[in-house]
């Protein structure tokens, strides 16, 4: 599906939906080229939107996957400006590498932790750039992995990072850097979550298959 | 939004605080290094409009905090203090929702769980893009 230019997804073309809800009006609405979905003011899917989240899950997979190349001891050392005398390793290091988690990880996954969160960050980055500025209701099933890996998968995630001080009383500063950009991806990509609820929503109150339309599928 | 705002940064101070103060390794500090993210978390999502309500999660755990110096028993007076203070404070604050205006998202989110809610009545008279709910015309996709 080719990318629309962002000009064509959110230009102000279309005139803003009259602020007197409940009266639908008629006729006044050009055709959807913006693809903005019913009763919205603007398309959560357009590009504007989606591109910082995918940018900061790419961050999100480069802090990871630097934390997991040191749990592997692929790299010697890991840079830690606080929690640390020398610049490196200090507390970071006894939680990446001394810590019960990461070495029940290891032996129950046979991959580091941080790896499963670069993992985490990757499905982030695919689910959000993948599709058109129209998926919210061409292909939901995307939409809603999408959502659900940044929203409640996210919060997981930063929940079993920042519970690092909390069992080992120690921080490291790139995994709480982690936790940072888990959390400032969960906003703006809610809504278009919602979006594409609402319209599974509707094909369900109209007797169209929920099944077929959430796979992107005509009935 | 200015609030919640207020929360993050106390969120992110309870994390800190039992390192400050001097009684990491207790209770307290297992309360607050766990209190602290969960409040910046919603808070910083209650930044985004559409997601305004997680701002409100913080009633509770702000209310948790005035109330858990009480019922744990918590040692040094720091502690004490800090909790109630920064309870009080976050759970107040919570209670300021920031602008959210439903009919902007399709209704929101309660509109998932409501009969006929915005998104249905707009996309009825936007000539539908599901299926005209009155009508037995099912257009699928191809109309978009």
């Amino acid at each position: 599906m080719a990318k629309k230019p962002r000009a064509v997804t959110e230009s102000g073309d279309a005139p803003p939906e009259e602020a007197s809800e409940g009266v639908p009006e008629k006729g006044g609405e050009p055709d959807r080229d913006d693809h903005i979905p019913p009763g919205w003011e603007k398309n959560p899917a357009s590009w504007g939107e989606r591109l910082p989240i995918v940018g900061l899950a790419l961050m999100g997979f480069g802090v990871a996957m630097y934390l997991s190349l040191y749990q592997w001891e692929v790299v010697d050392r890991i840079w830690e400006p606080f929690f640390s005398d020398t610049g490196w390793n200090g507390e970071s290091e006894k939680i990446l590498r001394g810590s019960s988690v990461s070495k029940k990880t290891m032996r129950w996954f046979g991959v580091p932790d941080g790896f499963l969160g670069a993992v985490g960050y990757f499905v982030d980055a695919v689910t959000g750039a993948v599709g058109s500025t129209k998926r919210w209701k061409k292909m939901p099933w995307i939409v809603i992995v999408f959502g659900l890996a940044v929203g409640p998968l996210g919060f997981v995630s930063i929940m079993l990072v920042v519970s690092q001080p909390v069992l080992f009383n120690s921080f490291c500063t790139l995994c709480l850097s982690s936790a940072v950009i888990s959390v400032a991806m969960i906003g703006p990509a809610m809504d278009e979550m919602l979006a594409s609820l609402q319209y599974m929503k509707r094909v369900r109150d109209s007797g169209g298959s929920v099944w077929r339309r959430f796979w992107g599928l005509a009935d | 939004m200015w609030a919640h705002v207020v929360n993050a940064a106390l969120g992110i101070w309870l994390m800190a605080a039992p390192g400050v103060f001097g009684y990491a390794q207790s209770t307290p500090a297992t309360v607050d290094r766990f209190a602290g993210p969960v409040i910046a978390t919603f808070a910083i999502v209650a930044w985004w409009e559409a997601t305004r309500a997680t701002g409100r999660w913080n009633v509770a755990l702000g209310a948790w905090l005035v109330v858990s110096p009480w019922i744990l028993g918590y040692e040094p007076t720091a502690a004490i203090v800090n909790s109630m203070a920064c309870g009080a404070v976050i759970a107040a604050l919570s209670l300021v929702m920031g602008d959210f205006n439903p009919s902007k998202y399709g209704g929101g989110w309660k509109s998932l769980w409501q009969r006929d809610p915005l998104h249905e009545q707009r996309d009825r008279a936007g000539a539908g893009e599901v299926v005209g709910r009155s009508s037995s015309v099912k257009e699928g996709g191809a109309r978009e």
